[in-house]
């Protein structure tokens, strides 16, 4: 089950109202126990604040962060996706630049047609080889078009939308946004498709030019009647927002984690400190004025040559007890008077 | 007791919520249903539907509301990505088999003895038939007028096929022209392409389905092949059929009425994979021929396997 922060927040805020609505009394029962009201020791009191203090710390650390994370992932996987669509326009380019001028010829020939010829199949091709490997296999990569020579490109209802936002507005050059799909909802990131080379239009301006082995592979029903900087179709790399929700949890998990550690380690060091600066002089202070009580000769307040709050209480128990030894010397010595 | 209870839930609700939003973090998807993808992680389907060369000129062979319809159907049933190539060529799809580019595959009957066959790098099994059954049979057309009388009399003929992979358009009249050395072999995408040219006088014989509509006193048949042609098969790669793949196929069944009616799927019924066995020889005999180019002469010459006849099967 997925837990959503902003229904825990609006719960823990009711919860609040209820404590706070017509209950007035909860509210010191609140404050004692988080202070403490003298019933429990100092040590056990600080840890109860302290652990109190620190999970709301840690539950208002990581709502905040749940946000910020959200839109850490979101931002890198429109960074990677952006960087696939790079990588697959130079793949383009190099089929373009590199490949078509060998293969192409080997089209007009009397063999099969050589998709290895056509940018738009290598840059799939190679997208194909990257999905592959573990780190990418969430990532989808399409080149959509309206009018596809291989109808596998074909364009759906959502991304011919997007094409045709792309054609109504040439200064578009990234669309990325969301989108409803079978297997649940997909963040999506797109780009243009623009024809910006003649040599494109030998395969796709009208059937008469383009290569006999095109046209009795693909027929000559699709993929014709393009023009010189067309936007004919869109780059689209899709991620399911699964994908991103768990990069998110998974930095979220970790900081939270470190949060814990770091409040766990606070909150013994403190408690540690508060028992050798405080807790341990004051028990010593306290055992010295019981025993003061009864012997007050024999009692010491070393103590009182500290400089601090205990040193000052050293020295008042130190007056305190010169005081008591010389009460009872003059009882004594009234007692003793014939 | 109220106030005990208001402070423990005081206590304890600080916990729980950072609990809660730890254990967020390792929170797993709930959904529990299986899906059928292939090894790259998509499900690469494969249509060339159930019919041979029968798309008219300029006709796609799915139409474009079709595609999306399709594509989405497969992707609900395998509750996977779904790649899908609509493909018009024969010759391209056996490519694809061969290469094993295919997951699942809408094949027409050459190219799923092709596929049962083992294709290349991957094994198809049969899952479902494709299409009705007809008086399909691969026959020889010539101009009415031709002085061509027999099948020995095609000796120097230029001859107009489908393309590889086709059964009627290719194997069979392939295999039955067996000895033969022809003028020329030209391909078109469709039967009535093939005709137009026959027609125009662009070529002199021509493959052709009995099962097509009569096409005209200005032709006429010079050979018949005996051989009853069974109906396509919709086929999946082995990989696939070792895993869970009845949800993809319950789910396919369940919604046949939503494919395209040309298709013919046929829910809940195995195909007959006997008659496709058959016809598996003439594949594999042409299969192991030097096959021909286009516009180029060629001997149809190599091993030819014989067929076990019909009645004794």
């Amino acid at each position: 089950m997925r837990l959503h922060p902003e229904l825990l927040f609006s719960q823990i805020s009711l919860y609040l109202e209820k404590a706070n609505c017509g209950c007035d009394m909860k509210f010191p029962a609140l404050q004692g126990w988080m202070v403490g009201s003298g019933q429990r020791p100092l040590r056990k009191q600080l840890a109860i604040t302290l652990s109190a203090i620190f999970a709301v710390s840690i539950l208002v650390a990581v709502l905040l962060l749940n946000q910020l994370f959200g839109l850490q992932a979101r931002n890198l996987i429109d960074q990677r996706s952006s960087f696939f669509m790079d990588a697959m326009l130079a793949v383009r380019e190099y089929t373009s630049k590199n490949v078509n001028p060998i293969v192409a010829p080997l089209n007009q020939g009397a063999g099969g047609f050589r998709p290895e010829s056509v940018p738009s199949y290598s840059a799939q091709t190679v997208f194909s080889y990257l999905k592959a490997k573990p780190e990418y296999r969430d990532y989808s990569y399409r080149e959509a078009a309206l009018n596809p020579t291989n109808l596998r490109d074909k364009a759906d209802s959502f991304e011919t939308g997007v094409i045709e936002r792309f054609r109504n507005d040439a200064t578009l050059t990234t669309i990325a946004g969301e989108k409803a799909t079978p297997l649940g909802d997909m963040h999506f990131v797109a780009r243009p498709i623009k024809i910006t080379k003649e040599s494109c239009l030998v395969c796709h301006s009208t059937p008469d030019r383009a290569p006999a082995s095109q046209l009795l592979t693909y027929g000559d029903s699709s993929g014709f009647g393009w023009k010189l900087n067309e936007i004919v179709g869109a780059q689209i790399v899709t991620v399911p927002q699964k994908a991103v929700f768990e990069a998110k949890d998974r930095s979220l998990f970790t900081t939270a984690l470190l949060f814990v550690i770091a409040f766990v380690a606070v909150g013994l060091i403190t408690n540690s400190v508060l028992n050798q600066l405080i807790l341990r002089p004051m028990r010593e202070i306290s055992r010295k004025a019981e025993e003061a009580s009864v012997t007050p000769a024999t009692v010491s307040f070393e103590e009182r040559n500290r400089s601090d709050e205990i040193g000052l209480l050293a020295r008042s128990f130190e007056r305190m007890k010169q005081s008591l030894a010389i009460s009872m010397q003059m009882l004594k010595d009234r007692q003793s008077r014939p | 007791m109220s106030l005990w209870f208001s402070r423990r839930r005081q206590s304890t609700l600080a916990v729980l919520a950072i609990a809660a939003l730890l254990l967020n973090g390792c929170g797993r998807d709930a959904s529990t249903q299986v899906s059928l993808c292939g090894p790259s992680g998509q499900l690469r389907v494969g249509y060339v539907g159930a019919d041979e060369g029968r798309a008219q000129g300029g006709q796609a062979v799915l139409p474009d509301q079709d595609i999306t319809r399709v594509r989405d159907l497969l992707t609900v049933a395998s509750r996977c990505e779904v790649v899908l190539e609509p493909v018009a060529s024969p010759e391209q799809a056996r490519l694809r088999l061969s290469s094993g580019g295919w997951d699942a595959a809408f094949l027409p009957p050459g190219l799923a003895a092709l596929a049962l066959e083992g294709a290349g790098s991957t094994d198809y099994n049969l899952l479902r038939p494709l299409g009705q059954r007809s008086n399909s049979r691969s026959v020889l057309l010539v101009a009415a007028g031709s002085e061509r009388r027999s099948v020995k009399q095609l000796k120097g003929a230029r001859l107009g096929l489908l393309p590889r992979g086709s059964l009627t358009g290719f194997y069979l009249p392939l295999y039955n022209l067996h000895g033969l050395s022809l003028g020329s072999v030209h391909y078109a995408l469709s039967y009535s392409e093939l005709l137009e040219q026959l027609r125009a006088g662009r070529l002199d014989v021509i493959a052709w389905d009995a099962a097509l509509p009569d096409p005209g006193a200005d032709v006429r048949v010079l050979n018949s092949d005996p051989n009853t042609i069974p109906v396509g098969a919709l086929v999946l790669s082995q990989a696939l059929v070792a895993a869970d793949h009845q949800p993809f196929l319950r789910v396919l069944d369940q919604s046949a009425p939503q494919l395209p009616p040309s298709l013919g799927y046929v829910a809940g019924v195995l195909p007959e994979a006997q008659q496709l066995q058959r016809l598996r020889s003439v594949v594999n005999s042409v299969e192991s021929w030097t096959l021909p180019l286009e516009g180029q002469p060629y001997a149809v010459y190599g091993r030819k396997q014989s067929l076990i006849p019909e009645e004794r099967r």
